[in-house]
C-alpha cells in the first residue's frame, strides 16, 4: 500500500502551492459574488477532479448557491471503429431551467467534455451558463469554448494534485504538481 | 496526415475526390484511415459528439506559371460545427516541418481557414489523459501508418469508391461526415470500457 508520502515522491514538480490555490480561489470567490450580485446561484461540479475545486469555492462565493453534481464518462479508446457516446453517470439532482449556472471545471485541456456539458446544459434552459475553471491548459484546445472564470493557466504538462488524478491517485495532494514522466511511462 | 496527393491528384479543384469508405463491425460506412491516430481521433470526436469529415477539401498551395497546382494540402478533418480543420502528425521531426511548411503557405493564402496541427505530443497528451498511453506509442510514426483493423474491414467489407457508391452519402463535399448524437445517455457498445472523467 503506497502512502502520500510516496505519492508525493512522484511529483517532479510542484505548479501550484497550497497557499497559491487558496488565495486564487479566494479572488475568484469574491468576483463571482460581486458579478452575480443579488441574484441566487447554482454551482455545478463535474465529478470527479473538480470536488475539491468547488468545495473550495463555494465557501468563497458570499451568495446564496445551490450545488449539484454531474458525472460523465470519459473516452477510454476501444480497438474496433466506434466506442460509444459520452454518457451522464450522473445527472443534476434538480432542475436548472431559469436558473443562473456556473460550471465548476478543475482543468480544461482539450475542451471536448466542457463543449459535450455546455451544450447539455445549454438544451435544459438555464437563465445563464458560464464556465469557471481552476486550470486552463490552452496548449492543448481544440474546441475553443469562452471560460468566465480562469484560475491559473498551466504549461503544457500533465498535472496531478487537489482532485486531479492519474490512475485514480494523488487527488488528495493539497497542492497541484507534474507527474513524473516516469510513473506513466514505466512498465506495470 | 495525408497531403500526399500528386499536382495530378488535385488538378485545380478545391474539392478533394472523397477519400474511400469501408464498413466497420456495425454495418456503418467508416473511412479507411491513413494512419491509426486519425482513426482514435475520429473515435473520440464521435465520443464526444462533435460532428466530423475525413479529408473533405484539398487546397492548393503552389501552382507552376502554366497555373497548375504542383502542390495541395489536404486536411485530415473539418470540423463542421466548430469551422475547424485538423491535421494530425505523428510523424518525425524532419516530415514535420515540411507539414509546418505547407501551413504557413496555407494560412498565407487562406487567411480565413481556421486550421489546428495536432502533433504527436498532443496526440501523446491526449491518450495518457484517456489512460491509452500505450496505444499513443504503437499509433507514432511508422507503426501507425497501417491499421490491423482497417487492414481487416478492408479485405473483409467491400470499399465503396464514391464513384461506384449509388447510396446518397449524408456528408457535404462527397466526404464522410459523422454526426454523433447528443444523447445524454449514450450507449457504448457492449464489452467497451467506459472510464470515468477524472
Amino acid at each position: 500500500m503506497r502512502t502520500s508520502t510516496d505519492l508525493e515522491a512522484d511529483i517532479g514538480e510542484v505548479l501550484l502551492e497550497e497557499g497559491q490555490i487558496q488565495a486564487r480561489i479566494r479572488e475568484l470567490g469574491a468576483q463571482i459574488s460581486a458579478d452575480y450580485a443579488g441574484r441566487q446561484l447554482t454551482l455545478v461540479s463535474v465529478l470527479k477532479g473538480s470536488l475539491p475545486f468547488m468545495a473550495d469555492l463555494m465557501r468563497a462565493i458570499t451568495l446564496p448557491l445551490r450545488i449539484d453534481l454531474m458525472e460523465v464518462s470519459s473516452y477510454g479508446g476501444a480497438t474496433t471503429e466506434s466506442s460509444g457516446l459520452v454518457r451522464i453517470l450522473k445527472d443534476l439532482s434538480a432542475s436548472i431551467e431559469g436558473e443562473e449556472v456556473l460550471i465548476c471545471e478543475d482543468i480544461i485541456d482539450t475542451g471536448l467534455t466542457l463543449n459535450y456539458l455546455v451544450r447539455y446544459l445549454g438544451g435544459k434552459k438555464p437563465a445563464s451558463l458560464r464556465i469557471c475553471t481552476l486550470l486552463d491548459k490552452p496548449a492543448r484546445r481544440l474546441v475553443e469554448i469562452p471560460v468566465d472564470y480562469t484560475g491559473f493557466v498551466i504549461p503544457d504538462q500533465f498535472v496531478v494534485g487537489y482532485g486531479l488524478d492519474y490512475g485514480e491517485l494523488y487527488r488528495n495532494l493539497r497542492f497541484v504538481g507534474v507527474l513524473r514522466p516516469e510513473v506513466y511511462t514505466s512498465p506495470e | 496526415m495525408t497531403d500526399a496527393r500528386t499536382p495530378e491528384d488535385n488538378a485545380s479543384s478545391l474539392a478533394a475526390g472523397p477519400p474511400p469508405v469501408a464498413l466497420d463491425g456495425s454495418g456503418r460506412p467508416w473511412p479507411v484511415f491513413a494512419h491509426g491516430s486519425e482513426a482514435e481521433m475520429a473515435r473520440i470526436l464521435d465520443f464526444y459528439a462533435v460532428a466530423w469529415d475525413y479529408e473533405p477539401r484539398t487546397f492548393p498551395i503552389l501552382w507552376n506559371l502554366e497555373g497548375e497546382v504542383v502542390e495541395s494540402f489536404s486536411p485530415d478533418f473539418y470540423l463542421p460545427e466548430l469551422g475547424l480543420y485538423l491535421e494530425m502528425t505523428t510523424l518525425k521531426q524532419r516530415l514535420v516541418r515540411k507539414k509546418n511548411r505547407k501551413l504557413r503557405r496555407l494560412r498565407e493564402i487562406y487567411p480565413d481557414i481556421r486550421i489546428k496541427l495536432f502533433y504527436a505530443r498532443d496526440f501523446r497528451a491526449m491518450m495518457l489523459k484517456y489512460g491509452r498511453l500505450a496505444l499513443a506509442d504503437s499509433l507514432s510514426g511508422t507503426l501507425g501508418q497501417v491499421v490491423p483493423e482497417r487492414l481487416e474491414a478492408i479485405i473483409e467489407a467491400p470499399v465503396l469508391a464514391a464513384v461506384a457508391d449509388p447510396e446518397p452519402r449524408p456528408a457535404s463535399r462527397g466526404a464522410r461526415r459523422h454526426r454523433p448524437n447528443l444523447a445524454g445517455a449514450g450507449d457504448p457498445s457492449p464489452g467497451k470500457e467506459a472510464f470515468v472523467e477524472r
